[in-house]
């Protein structure tokens, strides 16, 4: 619960910076930008949980997918857990239609996941590679990096198509 | 296990500390703590932050260019283990770091060196000055010198104390 506060905090905080940022063009920006820029980057970032909208980086014809549920885990996913999800946007003529409800990796998580040596990584944004019931990937190309925490979860598949892996 | 350099500062990132963040065209960031983790989200660029080494080199604070640096260049071809090279490797690395550090203080003396004349003028001129708020205008017609005049400053000698022993 506190997690879904901390996010719903930082939802309140983009927007109302939205908001902020098409009033003030001149001189308000200056100070008070940075004051908000300084709040912004300390975004706390935590689970992947039901409506966490992910991106989908393969070529399955899905774009975004909203987790409906974190199958392991008590709290929410983390980089490289599987997820249940449904398809909110699709490219138009791709597998996956809009309003399925889909599986699929998380290979990509904005909040940092602990490996093994001691040291820590994060990516960019959250992203998922879907996937069918057997594990096996649906899209036959993926895109940006992946992380190394997918060859422990027996997702070879999905590292012999990435470009880069983290 | 792989020694790293922080993308900010660019001390080294030994095993166990740090994050790495991964942006998505795949450029890595190393950083050593949580510091130099921040300045970077505050999109700091690290030639202007004082501290950086980055700032330093740029700015002549630091040697740049030096022979020693040519041993930590990033080696991508993982050698076969070899007892006598691994033991000759960190003999050197001590040997060699003591001389990368000679070098540095070399560097900073060097670049600390110019100041002693000016410093030397800048007293003079201060003596000139404020001459007068040591010596009276009086005595300094008498005598213009500008030494400083000795001052005589009183102690009071403590007096030896006696040890009268106890008397029962």
């Amino acid at each position: 619960m506190a997690a879904r506060f901390a996010s719903r905090l930082s939802h309140v905080g983009r927007s109302v910076f939205g908001g902020l940022g098409n009033i003030s063009s001149g001189s308000l920006r200056t100070s008070l930008d940075s004051t908000w820029n300084n709040f912004l980057s300390q975004q706390q970032r935590t689970f992947i949980q039901m409506r966490t909208v992910l991106k989908v980086v393969d070529n399955s014809g899905a774009k975004k997918v909203m987790c409906i549920q974190a199958l392991k885990g008590k709290k929410g996913a983390r980089l490289g857990d599987t997820i249940v999800a449904s398809v909110k946007e699709a490219h138009p003529n791709g597998k996956v239609k809009k309003g399925e409800v889909v599986y699929g990796v998380v290979v990509r998580a904005a909040m940092q996941r602990g490996r093994c040596d001691g040291s820590e990584v994060k990516f960019d944004d959250n992203a998922v590679v879907l996937l069918d019931k057997q594990g096996q990937p649906r899209g036959t190309r993926v895109f940006g990096p992946v992380p190394h925490e997918l060859r422990k979860k027996k997702h070879l598949k999905i590292l012999t198509l990435a470009e880069h892996i983290a | 296990m792989r020694l790293e350099k922080c993308w900010f500062c660019s001390s080294t990132v030994y095993p166990g500390h740090g994050i790495q963040f991964v942006r998505n065209d795949a450029k890595i960031f190393r950083f050593c703590r949580s510091k130099c983790h921040k300045n970077f989200k505050m999109k700091r660029n690290p030639r202007k932050v004082k501290w950086t080494k980055a700032y330093r080199r740029l700015h002549g604070k630091d040697m740049t260019q030096d022979s020693t640096f040519e041993f930590e260049r990033k080696r991508n071809r993982p050698e076969r283990y070899d007892r006598n090279l691994a033991e000759n490797t960190l003999k050197a690395i001590k040997k060699i770091d003591k001389v990368r550090v000679d070098r540095e203080a070399r560097h900073h003396a060097l670049r600390m060196k110019g100041k002693k004349a000016k410093e030397q003028r800048e007293a003079a001129k201060e003596l000139e000055q404020g001459i007068h708020m040591v010596k009276a205008p009086a005595v300094l017609e008498k005598e213009p010198s500008l030494t400083l005049p000795k001052i005589k400053v009183k102690v009071s000698r403590p007096q030896a104390e006696e040890n009268h022993p106890m008397e029962e």
